[in-house]
């Protein structure tokens, strides 16, 4: 996933990952990435129809592309 | 002649974000294996192939390829690792610019040299070909 943001960053267009495999995208050294802390994979916004929490989650990732750079690093954030 | 440089692992590419969010048009861009329910399915064993979909198409339209996780969720809901009504809702609410004509995702394969080599430079290339202001990636 990170090899495709990656090439999506190097072509010019800001991005941003949302994993719930933490360990293994920060190897791969992401330009930006939220953590949603103990989601699996098939939840990675959570659960179904939870709008709010999946909206809040989408908010927060693109908000990263706002903040100080973090290149590399994954954010890890609470949402339950 | 010497080959030309590559990136190293230990390098992070970044381009600045330049707009407001609240004028950014955003692309989906996954690696669940997610297609439109009228696409030809993904290889669950494997499957080097993107998908490119219509990003009017709503969650409920949209139908995931996949034997490597747990799908209790997403049977039920899409948007669970694709978020597709929920950036459609932001837009609607002013949060975000809108949603890229196309959205895309690719499939599940383990086949990482033609991944690297070939499916991913394509889809970075489709993507950028859809002009977003941002990407936002999603895994299972």
């Amino acid at each position: 996933m990170v090899t495709v943001q990656r090439a999506i960053e190097m072509l010019g267009i800001p991005t941003v990952l949302i994993t719930v495999e933490p360990e293994e995208s920060a190897q791969a050294r992401p330009p930006r990435a939220l953590c949603p802390r103990g989601f699996v994979p098939g939840h990675s916004l959570g659960r179904a129809n939870d709008e709010a929490v999946q909206k809040k989650i989408i908010m927060d990732a693109l908000d990263l592309l706002l903040a100080d750079p973090k290149p590399g690093e994954v954010v890890v954030r609470d949402y339950t | 002649m010497e080959k030309p440089l590559e990136l190293s692992r230990y390098c992070v590419p970044f381009t600045p974000f330049k707009r407001t969010l609240a004028d950014a048009l955003v692309c989906l861009v996954s690696t669940a294996g997610v297609r439109a329910k009228s696409d030809t399915p993904f290889d669950k064993e494997g499957d080097n192939s993107f998908r490119r979909i219509d990003g009017s198409l709503s969650a409920a339209e949209l139908a995931v390829d996949d034997s490597h996780y747990d799908h209790a969720c997403i049977d039920e809901d899409v948007n669970c690792v694709f978020p597709v009504d929920r950036l459609r809702a932001l837009a609607r609410e002013g949060r975000i610019g809108g949603v890229s004509a196309e959205n895309f995702s690719m499939g599940f394969s383990q086949a990482l040299r033609e991944l690297r080599e070939t499916t991913v430079p394509q889809l970075a290339r489709a993507v950028s070909g859809a002009r977003p202001d941002a990407v936002l990636l999603t895994g299972g």
